[in-house]
C-alpha cells in the first residue's frame, strides 16, 4: 500500500473544450473509443498502489459518478481503498473563484481526515502512464519540498497553448511556473502532476486561500518558487493534454498508429475502464475498415478509413467515415458520408448526405442530435 | 431467492471428450465462445436475466479453471446480499465417503444439504454446456399455471435428427406421456433442453429414493424422470423457440460460432434487454491497420488487424499481421498468425501461434481442422 493519497483535479478555467464540455466534464470524455479520459490518471494510481482516490468535479456529476461506481474495476481494493467523488457544490465552472484550491478548502475536513504523509495529484485532462510509486520514492530521496512532473515538447508554438510551462534551472530546481504563450517551439510543459508532504500541500492551500480567492494551486507554487525546493521531474512517453476541441481531436486521431499507440499502453501497466459488457463487433459482407480503432458491440456495413469508433455504433450500408471521432452508440445512415467530425454519443447522423468539415478545422456534432 | 424462491443448480462436470485438446485442461463449459464468452455465461447471465439469484454449479472434470471463473459471480451481478454462484465439487462429508459424481441426479443429490440451506420451492437444473438465450421466469410460470410437477424444456428438431436426442411424447395439452432416450424410430420431435424445473420436496424424496438403489445410473434422463412417469406424476414440456446448440465436437463449436456472422442470427448477442456476461478483459480496442481486409467478420476487443479476414471469428488479443489469411475459420484468444500465413476451415485454439507463410486447413476439408499446437513457419 502507498504511503500516498490521490487526488484527480478538475481542469481548470482554462481548459475550454467547445461542444463536449457543455455535457460532461473533461475527465468524463469518451477516449479512444472505450476509454474515458479520467481511466489514466486512476490506472496510474491504482498500478501505483494508491489506493484512496479523491476526484473532484465541478458540474455534471452523472456521467463521471456511473463511470466511477466503486472503483471495484479500477482494481481498488473495495475494503482499505476508497475512490470518492468530491463534488464541490459552490464551485461553477467559469466562475472566477471556481478554482481548485476553493475545491480543497470546501472539503478540506475530509482531506484532514486522511492519514497518510503523502499525496499525489494528477489532473483528469492529460493522458499520459507514469509510475507514481517511483515518482514518490525519488521524491522523498531527493529531499525536495515538492517533485512536479513536466514533458519537453517543441510545439508549444502551436500546442498546448492552455498549459503552463516551467522555468527550470540546470538542477533541475523550478524557478517559475507560467501560462504558455505560445512564443517558443520548446517548453517544459507542466503536467500538473504533484506528489508532496499532506501536510505541505494543505499549508499552500490554505495560504493561497488567504491570499487570494481567485488564487489556483498553480499560482501559490508560482509564488514559493524561491522559498520552496520545487523539483522538476521529465517525463518520457506519450503525453497527450486535452485543453481545447483541436487536441482532443488530435489526442484519439494521433492513437489510430499503433506505433503511437505502444508508447502510451504498455501490457505491464493496464488501462482500466468500465465495461459495458457489449458483445464483439460484428463487420458485416461488404464492409471496409482500414486504420482504425473500433469498440465493442458495433455493427459495420459501410466504409470506415481513419477513425476512432465508440461502442455499441450502427454504421450502415454505403455510408463513409473517415477522419472521425465518434463516441458511443452513434448511428450513421445509408449513405451518408461523414468526415473530419467529432460525433458526440447518441447522435443519428441520417438524412445530411453529406457532412463534411476541414480537415485543419473538424466539426462537432452534437450529443442525442439527429441530422 | 426471495424474487422467485427458485434455485438452480448447473451441471459442469462434463468433460466433452469430443472436443479433443481444447478439454484436456478445462472442462466444457468453461470453453471459450463467441470471441470474448466462455459457454458457462450463458446459463449463467439467463440466471441473472431471469431473476434466479442463487447458483450452485457443480464441477468434476478439470475444475480449477472453471471453479475460480464462476466463483466471481460480480461478473453476471450474482454478488448482491442475498445472492451467489457457489461452486460445488464433490466433497468428504460426516457421514459419507468422497465420492465423485455418478451422474447427473447424483450431483444433485450429493448437495441436498446444501439446497436445504435455502429450503427452496422449486429448483432448476441446467446444463453447463449449452449456449441459448432464456427466460426461466416464463418457464417457471408455465410449470405453476400447468400445476406440474416437473416441467422439462424442449425443443423441435428435424424430425430425421430426433433419434439423437431425448424425446418427449406428450399429449395435446403439452403434458409427457412417454419419454424415450435417443429413439431408433421417433414419435415426436420434440428434445428435451435438459432444462428441468422440479417441485423441490419431491425431488428431494426421489433423490434419496435414488441414492440407495443400486441399480441406477442415477441420471435424470435414465432414471428420475421414467420414475415419475411410471409414478404418474404432472410432468410437461415448455417449448422454446429460437437458438439454441450444444457444442459437443470442434465441428459444431466451429458451426455455433459461425453462426454469429449472420445478418440476423437467431442468438443476437447485441440485444441490449438480455446481454450475456462474462469476465471484463482489460484490452485496447480493436486495432484494425492500413491494409486490412475485413470482410464478414466477428471480432472482440484486443485484437489486431494488419491482414486479411473473411467469415471469421476472432476471439480477445487474436493477432493478424501483414499478408495473413484467415478464411472460415475461429481464432481463439491470444492466437497469432505471423506475416502470409494462410489458415482456412480451421478452428486455432488458444494461445497458438502460427508461423510466417504456414498454411493451415483447407476448403475442402471434410472436417474442421483443429490447431491446438504451434506452426511453425518459414524462418
Amino acid at each position: 500500500m502507498s504511503k500516498a493519497f490521490g487526488i484527480i483535479n478538475f481542469a481548470g478555467n482554462h481548459i475550454q473544450v467547445d461542444g463536449l464540455q457543455a455535457y460532461r466534464p473533461v475527465g468524463a470524455f469518451s477516449f479512444l473509443g472505450r476509454y474515458r479520459t479520467i481511466d489514466f490518471p486512476i490506472s496510474n494510481m491504482s498500478n501505483s498502489g494508491i489506493d484512496n482516490i479523491e476526484v473532484y468535479v465541478r458540474r455534471k456529476p452523472r456521467s463521471l459518478t456511473e463511470h466511477l461506481g466503486t472503483g471495484r474495476h479500477y482494481n481498488i481494493n473495495s475494503k482499505r481503498g476508497q475512490l470518492n467523488i468530491m463534488y464541490t457544490e459552490l464551485n461553477q465552472v467559469g466562475d472566477i473563484y471556481s478554482t481548485d484550491v476553493a475545491a480543497y478548502i470546501e472539503n478540506m475536513d475530509c482531506i484532514e481526515r486522511i492519514h497518510l504523509p503523502y499525496v499525489v495529484i494528477a489532473p483528469s485532462y492529460m493522458i499520459y502512464t507514469a509510475d507514481y510509486s517511483t515518482f514518490l520514492e525519488e521524491h522523498i530521496a531527493s529531499g525536495a519540498d515538492i517533485s512536479m512532473m513536466y514533458h519537453s515538447v517543441d510545439n508549444a508554438k502551436e500546442a498546448f497553448l492552455s498549459c503552463s510551462v516551467l522555468n527550470i534551472n540546470k538542477q533541475k530546481g523550478v524557478l517559475s511556473i507560467e501560462p504558455n504563450h505560445g512564443n517558443a517551439k520548446s517548453r517544459n510543459i507542466s503536467m500538473d502532476t504533484y506528489v508532496m508532504k499532506t501536510e505541505l500541500f494543505i499549508d499552500l492551500v490554505t495560504k493561497a486561500h488567504k491570499l487570494s480567492s481567485m488564487y489556483t494551486f498553480s499560482d501559490i507554487l508560482n509564488e514559493e518558487c524561491e522559498n520552496l525546493d520545487i523539483r522538476a521531474v521529465a517525463h518520457r512517453g506519450y503525453f497527450a493534454a486535452i485543453c481545447d476541441f483541436n487536441s482532443y481531436y488530435h489526442a484519439n486521431m494521433d492513437l489510430i498508429d499503433l506505433k503511437h499507440a505502444s508508447d502510451l499502453f504498455d501490457p505491464e501497466w493496464p488501462i482500466y475502464t468500465r465495461t459495458n459488457d457489449s458483445c464483439p463487433t460484428q463487420y458485416f459482407e461488404g464492409s471496409k475498415v482500414k486504420s482504425s480503432v473500433v469498440s465493442n458491440g458495433c455493427l459495420i456495413e459501410g466504409t470506415v478509413e481513419n477513425s476512432i469508433i465508440g461502442r455499441g455504433c450502427v454504421i450502415k450500408d454505403g455510408a463513409v467515415i473517415k477522419n472521425c471521432v465518434i463516441s458511443a452508440d452513434v448511428v450513421i445512415g445509408r449513405g451518408v458520408h461523414a468526415e473530419n467530425l467529432v460525433v458526440d454519443k447518441h447522435a443519428r447522423l441520417i438524412r445530411g448526405k453529406r457532412i463534411i468539415a476541414a480537415p485543419e478545422k473538424p466539426g462537432y456534432i452534437k450529443r442525442g442530435d439527429s441530422l | 431467492m426471495k424474487q422467485n424462491n427458485m434455485l438452480a443448480m448447473i451441471l459442469a462436470g462434463g468433460r466433452g471428450s469430443r472436443l479433443h485438446e481444447l478439454t484436456k485442461k478445462v472442462a466444457k463449459p468453461a470453453v471459450s465462445y463467441g470471441g470474448k464468452y466462455r459457454i458457462i455465461d450463458f446459463p449463467l447471465s439467463n440466471c441473472a436475466n431471469s431473476g434466479v439469484d442463487v447458483v450452485g454449479v457443480l464441477t468434476q472434470y478439470e475444475s480449477i479453471l472453471l471453479n475460480s471463473y464462476v466463483a466471481a459471480g460480480r461478473r453476471w451481478g450474482l454478488d448482491a446480499k442475498d445472492s451467489g454462484v457457489y461452486v460445488l465439487p464433490p466433497r468428504e462429508k460426516s457421514d459419507a465417503n468422497l465420492d465423485v459424481y455418478r451422474g447427473t441426479a447424483d450431483a444433485i443429490s450429493q448437495n441436498i444439504d446444501f439446497i436445504d440451506t435455502y429450503s427452496p420451492e422449486y429448483l432448476l437444473i441446467l446444463s453447463g454446456d449449452h449456449i441459448y438465450k432464456m427466460n426461466y421466469a416464463k418457464m417457471l410460470s408455465y410449470h405453476k399455471e400447468c400445476k406440474a410437477d416437473a416441467t422439462i424444456a424442449v425443443i423441435e428438431v428435424p424430425m430425421k435428427e430426433a433419434s439423437r436426442f431425448g424425446i418427449m411424447n406428450t399429449d395435446n395439452t403439452g403434458r409427457i406421456v412417454e419419454f424415450e432416450e435417443k429413439p431408433e424410430h421417433p414419435k415426436s420431435n420434440l428434445a428435451s433442453m435438459g432444462i428441468y424445473i422440479f417441485n423441490w420436496k419431491l425431488l428431494r424424496r426421489m433423490l434419496i429414493a435414488d441414492m440407495k438403489n443400486p441399480d441406477s445410473n442415477h441420471d435424470f434422463g435414465k432414471d428420475i424422470i421414467p420414475t415419475l412417469l411410471n409414478d404418474g406424476k404432472n410432468l410437461y414440456a415448455y417449448k422454446y423457440k429460437g437458438y439454441w446448440k450444444d457444442v459437443g465436437t470442434i465441428d459444431s463449436l466451429w458451426e455455433a460460432n459461425m453462426d454469429l456472422l449472420d445478418k440476423n442470427n437467431e442468438l443476437d448477442l447485441n440485444d441490449k434487454t438480455w446481454k450475456i456476461y462474462t469476465e471484463d478483459v482489460t484490452a485496447l480496442p480493436q486495432y484494425i491497420g492500413a491494409e486490412a481486409v475485413i470482410d464478414r467478420a466477428f471480432i472482440t476487443q484486443g485484437c489486431v488487424i494488419d491482414g486479411e479476414v473473411k467469415n471469421s471469428v476472432l476471439f480477445t488479443g487474436a493477432k493478424v499481421a501483414k499478408g495473413a489469411k484467415i478464411v472460415d475459420s475461429v481464432l481463439m484468444p491470444g492466437t497469432e498468425v505471423a506475416e502470409g500465413a494462410v489458415v482456412t476451415r480451421a478452428l486455432v485454439a488458444d494461445g497458438i501461434k502460427i508461423g510466417k507463410n504456414a498454411v493451415v486447413g483447407s476448403a475442402d476439408s471434410q472436417n474442421i481442422e483443429l490447431v491446438a499446437k504451434r506452426v511453425k513457419g518459414d524462418e
